[in-house]
Formats: structure tokens, sequence, C-alpha cells
């Protein structure tokens, strides 16, 4: 297969193969690129390249990475067992759960996996500090949004329906059927994971739904619930505190004596509906494309969800082809979240990360905790939304922290990576265009090639660190 | 009354002053003046974000349905902080009995707006954008607010907040920050190499980057060259160790400085969405909450009469408790208003009533004020601005009259 002969030129304009392309390619499925990695993606074709991240094979390099992080696979009730015999237990298990995230998105070999799970976690978004959700978020990572990140919409979805994580974050493990008892009625509905359901999972918010449509909505899910929050931490249906009346969710009839299935079918139902399609469609085109993408592209990606039952790695192969795609590499980019900025910084640096705290705590300052968006709407999708001149500082800090090492639990050897991609360390106008090849597809202003070439030589920090430093701080570092 | 005004013209003087100390003449400095000489009234606005509810903190105790409604999470009788024989605050809300007993804080009840669908986002867009129902309004109506004060220094809209919020988006800069005592590079042994050449980058990009990088160092240079930023509360003021009482510290600091900051946005993230366990959550929350307005009280001093502060949030909620001892979302929410000019010591409002016939579609708190009437009130008396056009398609009403 010829380079780009599938993927590329399918709009008016075929775009011209090279670095600035594969950059473009690498900032939108990835985190961005590491020194060397245009050039391998270059000459193992872009086309080949996006295939192999939507098939995703094994990685035994990242697997050996998190390998000592024993507390990842840990199930619900050990996680629950050790917090009960110790409370200080929590922080081991979150410490590791932060770095497996930083780890990943600058160490996975298949970046797009990453990128989907963080995509996919922030739109069923729980907020980790929220009472047991601590306990179970990363097992809801782990086993509702991981497996399915590139599967069917549908699965994703009832795995997180059916996550404690989820059931306890917006209430419905405490959601029982309204009953009249004496003649007073004994409110017992929550109506959160129903409201939440149709407005952030689904349909979105301009569907047309009513808010009875939000009390069937919770009805159907009244009884699906935790065994034991505290120690058990599993999922399980109630009968005697489900609502068997008829429901009615936006065109859905549900009759009268229904039971667990209530719920399933309307997941079902909205699963398939061409409102989620569209919803969906345009908020992973918000991801790869634009703040505002072009509607032809939406529509492209709602068709091919419609058309292949919610297959959502065939929805992103549609966006990954369009022309609109493709022409985004010749704007300006799309503003970086804090995770993205983070992440790409160290890429770009070669960081090798054995700890995630300390980055942690960047993003903190930056405005994007990790898992730990407090509204279940998740954090914003939105780049520009991201701009701000507090987080700014914190992101330009960042970069000049991490190029002169400055970073717990992240090493950097920035004369090193100069020297092996070419260039000499000593000489500032080399260590600029190095990065500027690298990282940006030689895509960075004058303005920005000169200010950093002109450090002064000598001085306590080397010509190199702060050549890369500026490089990671400057406005093209900001966007993708 | 005369010595407060002396103490409030010191005041200024003095943050002024402190421009200048090491710091050569310059448009910062001329700026900052001419703000400030334009007009020194501040409008702050906490937001509340998660849709807090109204009934929990003004507690309507003497109306017949409360107690039937609220089930177990009602305050009791014995527990409300009676204002007036018909409302009553939280307990947790306590300390802000002398502030209403003083007259400079108000509390308005069943404010709010129905276009809102009950969605969280939707009803922070519309009340931020001021134009409930239409989603594409590009600005916020704060921003819109200090677009029609002269002048664009970068501290003329300050936000305490993790982002820009909705209410400032527009073309007017806006400082936004958690921290404003770190607000510097970190370069060490090249920190004015790093700052030279980053200006640079960034004084040629002509985008949204260049422009929030072009802030960064203007927002970074003033308060770098102000110490009386850091300066400590004053009164013997004690702010919680809470988002919102750290904020309102350092939204003090600014006021005192006099930097010529005109709008202040504090963004509270909070366990304000209390479909569950609500009792608790607003215990703690509405303790930090008070806190936090009590210091901020006590540090401004004489410097509280420039101040209108209004504690808004997008939502009230359900009247009647749910089945977790919490309640859905709702309409009408509570306002809380403070300030030197306020004219506290009243709950206002027109009361809508709880009985069922009362409430709207039968589950919430009915709105009798929309919060554009107050919104526009403050851009009056706060900002000097002609706030009949803030609103496009809605022309204000006469407001509620809190603020003189």
């Amino acid at each position: 297969m010829s380079v780009g002969s599938s993927f590329l030129g399918r709009g008016p304009d075929p775009v011209e193969i090279g670095p600035r392309v594969a950059v473009h390619l690498l900032n939108r499925i990835g985190f961005g690129a590491r020194p060397g990695d245009v050039n391998r993606t270059l000459a193992m074709g872009l086309d080949r390249h996006v295939q192999e991240q939507l098939d995703a094979p094994a990685d035994p390099e990242l697997d050996s990475r998190l390998r000592g992080l024993t507390t990842l696979g840990y199930p619900i009730p050990q996680v629950l067992a050790l917090y009960n015999a110790d409370q200080r237990s929590i922080g081991v298990i979150l410490d590791e759960l932060y770095t497996a995230k930083i780890i990943r998105a600058v160490h996975a070999r298949n970046q797009l996996q990453e990128v989907m799970v963080d995509f996919w976690f922030n739109h069923f978004s729980v907020f980790v500090q929220e009472g047991f959700t601590r306990y179970y978020t990363a097992a809801y990572e782990r086993d509702a949004i991981r497996p399915n990140a590139l599967g069917t919409f549908r699965d994703l979805l009832g795995a997180t329906a059916a996550h404690p994580a989820m059931l306890y974050f917006l209430d419905n493990y405490l959601s029982r059927a309204t009953v009249a008892v004496n003649g007073r009625l004994l409110r017992g509905l929550n109506e959160n994971y129903g409201r939440e359901l149709l407005e952030l999972h689904t349909v979105g918010v301009d569907a047309g739904y009513t808010q009875e449509h939000v009390v069937d909505a919770a009805r159907c899910f009244t009884g699906w619930g935790i065994d034991n929050v505290s120690t058990g931490g599993r999922f399980v249906y109630r009968p005697a505190l489900h609502d068997t009346g008829a429901k009615n969710v936006f065109g859905l009839d549900l009759p009268a004596g229904g039971g667990k299935d209530d719920g399933d079918k309307l997941l079902d139902y909205l699963s398939s509906h061409p409102q989620t399609a569209l919803f969906i469609s345009r908020k992973l085109a918000q991801r790869f494309v634009a703040d505002d993408p072009p509607p032809r592209v939406v529509d492209r990606a709602a068709a091919t969800f419609l058309a292949t039952g919610g297959d959502i790695r065939a929805v992103v192969r549609a966006i990954l082809g369009s022309a609109e795609f493709w022409a985004e590499a010749f704007g300006a980019g799309k503003p970086k979240t804090p995770v993205e900025l983070v992440a790409s910084a160290l890429r770009a640096a070669d960081a090798q990360v054995t700890n995630g705290r300390a980055v942690v705590a960047y993003l903190q300052n930056m405005g994007m905790p990790l898992y730990a968006c407090v509204p279940p709407t998740g954090y914003s999708n939105r780049g520009a939304d991201w701009l701000n001149p507090s987080s700014h500082l914190h992101r330009m800090n960042f970069a000049l922290d991490l190029a002169s090492g400055a970073i717990g639990g992240v090493s950097t050897d920035v004369r090193g990576v100069v020297r092996r991609m070419g260039g000499n360390a000593e000489d500032a106008r080399s260590v600029a265009n190095t990065f500027s090849a690298e990282i940006f597809g030689k895509g960075v202003s004058r303005a920005t090639l000169d200010a950093a070439s002109s450090v002064a030589p000598g001085g306590p920090v080397s010509v190199a660190a702060r050549v890369a430093g500026l490089c990671l701080a400057s406005p093209e570092m900001q966007a993708r | 009354m005369a010595w407060d005004i002396s103490r409030r013209v010191f005041l200024r003087g003095a943050g002024l002053a402190a421009v200048g100390v090491g710091f050569h003449p310059s448009s910062l400095v001329v700026r900052a003046a001419d703000a400030a000489q334009a007009g020194s009234r501040v409008l702050v606005q906490v937001f509340l974000r998660g849709g807090c509810d109204g009934l929990n903190l003004c507690v309507p105790h003497g109306d017949p349905e409360y107690y039937a409604l609220r089930g177990a999470i009602a305050i009791g009788r014995n527990e409300v902080i009676n204002l007036d024989g018909q409302f009553g605050l939280h307990p947790a809300l306590a300390p802000l009995k002398a502030l209403y007993d003083e007259g400079r804080l108000a509390l308005l009840p069943a404010v709010g707006n129905y276009t809102l669908g009950r969605s969280h986002f939707d009803a922070q867009d519309f009340m931020e954008s001021g134009t409930p129902g239409n989603k594409t309004t590009a600005t916020g109506w704060l921003d819109r607010g200090i677009s029609r004060i002269p002048g664009s220094a970068v501290m003329e809209a300050v936000a305490f907040s993790s982002q820009l919020p909705r209410s400032l988006l527009g073309p007017e800069p806006v400082l936004v920050a958690q921290t404003l005592a770190t607000f510097d590079l970190r370069a060490r042994n090249w920190r004015a190499e790093a700052e030279r050449l980053l200006r640079a980058m960034y004084d040629a990009r002509e985008d949204g980057v260049g422009q929030v990088g072009r802030d960064t160092f203007e927002a970074m240079n003033v308060l770098l060259r102000t110490p009386a930023i850091m300066a400590p509360p004053a009164g013997g003021a004690v702010y919680p160790s809470s988002p919102v009482g750290n904020s309102l510290r350092q939204a003090a600091q600014i006021i005192k400085a006099g930097l010529g900051t005109r709008a202040i946005f504090v963004n509270v993230p909070g366990a304000f969405d209390s479909h569950s366990n609500q009792l608790a959550a607003h215990t703690l929350e509405f303790t930090r909450l008070a806190d936090a307005l009590v210091a901020f009280a006590r540090d401004l001093g004489g410097r509280l009469d420039d101040v209108a502060l209004m504690v808004t949030t997008e939502f009230g909620r359900v009247a009647f408790v749910n089945g977790s001892a919490g309640t859905d979302h709702g309409s009408a929410h509570c306002m809380i208003l403070l300030g030197g000019s306020v004219r506290g010591g009243r709950v206002y409002g027109s009361w809508p009533g709880l009985a069922r016939s009362q409430l709207y579609q039968e589950r919430d708190l009915a709105v009798t004020t929309d919060y554009r009437d107050v919104f526009a009130e403050l851009a009056r008396t706060q900002l000097g601005v002609d706030a009949s056009s803030l609103f496009p398609g809605y022309t204000p009403g006469p407001g509620p009259g809190i603020v003189s």
C-alpha cells in the first residue's frame, strides 16, 4: 500500500505527506511525537501507523514499565479489605493509578488506545474523591473503560452503567421505587443517573427529552445497586427495589412488569439512537479535529456509528479518514488540555517516567487534577477553554523544570537527545533546530526559533536545557 | 462614615505607592491609576457550582409545608438561625447572623430563571452568558459589563478559578489565578533570559495562545511589583483553609492593593450537588462559606463599603426530599448579598410558597426574581455602567433594590 492511499487525499486538496503531516497525526491520535517518531512514522507510512494504532497490539515494553505498580490489578474487594485494615493504604493505590496514567500516556506504544481511555473516562466521568468512588475508580478504568475503549459503544455504556463507581458517584445505588404506604408517598427515586445518562452519556442535552423522561429513565434503573458498598463493591440487582410500572423514555415504551431488563433495554435503545450517534461523533470529532468540528466530519462519523452498531473503532477510523482531519495539519492547531500538554512535553523531552506524583501536582496547578473533575460533565473537551494566565504560567514552568531535570520521578537527558538526533548540544541554534524538526515538524515560527536560538553561551544551566525548556514553553507547544 | 472614606483613600494610595516601588513609571502603573480613579467600587461574584439548595440555605421554617416536604433533611425549628419568623439561616451559616443584624448582609430567595432544563451545564451557561435559552452568545455577562468601563488592564477582572469562567468569556483580558503568591517564572539562574525570550515568542503570536502568554507576563509583572498583594489579613480576620477561603482571602488582597480591579469572580467547587446525604454535605460546605464571608468582611474593614458580593449558584433543588436524604435538580435558588452598601438585615423578594399548587411543575420552588435583574443592579451600582442592554433580548427590571 502506498503512503496515504487509503486515508489521505480524500478531500479536494490531497495533503502533501511530510513531517508536518506526521506531527499532526502523532499529536492527534496520541500525545505527540518523541524524538525520532516523525521519521519513523513517515518511513512506516501513515496508513500503516494509523492501522497499527487502531489494532493496538500487545505492548510488552509498557507492561514491564507498569510491572512494579502491583496494586493496579487489585479487585475492588481487595482494595476495600486493605482500606478496612489500614486507611492509609488507599494513598498508595491512588498514587499507582496516577503514575500508571502518566507512564501510559508517555510510554505506551498504543497511543490511540490511551487517548481513547482518557476520552471515555472523561465522558463517563466519576470524581475519584467522592466517597467510595475512591476505592472503585482504578477498577472502573481498568474493567469498564479500558477493555471497551475501541469496542462498541453499547458494551462501554453497559459496563459503566453497572459499575460500582458510576452507581455510587451518580447515587443510583440508593435509588428505589417510590411507593405509597398508608396513603402517603414514600419517595425512593434518585434522578441523578437517569438525567446524566441522557444528558451527558448518550443523546445529549439538546436532544429534546423532558423532565418526565428523566424521571422514567431513573425509574428504569431502580434496584441497580452495589452489594455492600464498604466491603463488597460488586454490582447487584435488587428486584424488591425496582419500580415495575410502565415507563416512557424519549420514545421508548416499556410495559409494566419489567425488572433489571428495563435498564438494559433503555441502554440498548439509547446506544443505537441517532441523537447518540450524533452527540458522540461530535465529541470525538472535537477531540480529534477541532473545537468546533466541521459538520461534514461529524455527519460522516455519525453515519458510521449507526451503520456499524456503534463500533467505536470504525467511527474513529471514519474521522481519521476525513479530509477535514488532515486539513487541520495546516491550521493553527487545537489548544492542548493540561494532560495533553504535560504528556506531550514529557514525550518531546524523551523523558523516562518512573513516578507520577510530581507531575500530578503540576496538573493540579494547571486546573486538571487526574480523575478529579467534580461535576459529572467531565473536563472540557474544548482546547480554548484551557487557556488562561494562571494555567499558562504553570505550563511554562513545567516545561522549564522538565528540561532542567527538576521534576521528581522523571529523568531527562536533553543533551543526549540532541546528540542522538544528530545535533550539537552545545550550540543553541542546533538544539532549537533539532526540536523544531523532531517535535514540530519544522512548524515553528521564525520568532520562536530565533528566540530559542539566542540563549547566551555558558552559565550554570546548560544551553541544551535552556533551549529545550524554551521550545517546550513556546506558543507552538501549547497547541496540537 | 467620614473616617471610612479617608481610610479607603489611604489604602488605595498605599497600594499605588507600592506599585511604584522598584518599578519605573510604565503604562501598567498609569493604567492602574486611571482605572482606580474612574471608580473604585468592586463587584464580587461567588459561584457555588453544583446547584446549591436554596431551601437549606435560607430555610423557610415559617412556611406551613416546609417540614412535610423536607422530612428527614428538614432543619429543625430549634436548630434554624431565625431571622424574621418566616426565614432562618442554616445552622452552619450562623456566623453570618451578625452581618445580617448589622445590615450588611441580605438574602434573596426564589431567584432564578425557568429556562434551565435542570442541566448543570446549561443552567450555568445560561446564567453566565446572561441569555437563558441562547447557547450561541459569544460573551459572558461580566465581560460585557467590564467592557463598558474604560481601559483594559489585565487586573480589571480577576477570577479565582482553575479555568476562565463563562461569565468573563470575551474580549476583555482577565487574570485567572488560583494562587497569586507564586505567580512567577521558575528558571533559577536564568530567569531574566527566560522571560525575555519567552516574551519575544508570545509577542510575535497573534492568536489566543499569544494573547494568553502576553496576559500572563503582564499579570506577573503587576503581581511581582505589588508587595501589598501579599499583605496578611487585617482586622484579625481568619480565613478557613478551604478553596472559598483561599480565594476570598486573595480577593481581599487584590481589592486592598488598589490595582483598579472592578470585578472578581470566585469559583467554588464543592459538595453542592446534594443528591444524597445533604445534611452532612451542607454542614461542611456552609461552614466554609460562612467563615470565609465573615473573614472577608472583617479583612476589608471600611473598604467593604465599596464592595458588593453576591453568592450565586446555577439552580436550586426540588422542594421535597428524594429517596436518598438528598434533593434532585430544581429551579429557584437563593442568593446571599454582602457589602457595605447592601441594604441588609432583610430577606428580599416575593415568597411563592411551598404548597403543591405553588410549586413549579409541582416539584420546584417557583421563581419570583430573575437573576438578571440582580446582575443588572450590581452592574449599575458597582461597575457604574448602563445595564439596560447588558442582556441581549432582555430588558432588566428596576432590580430588587438591595444595593445602594
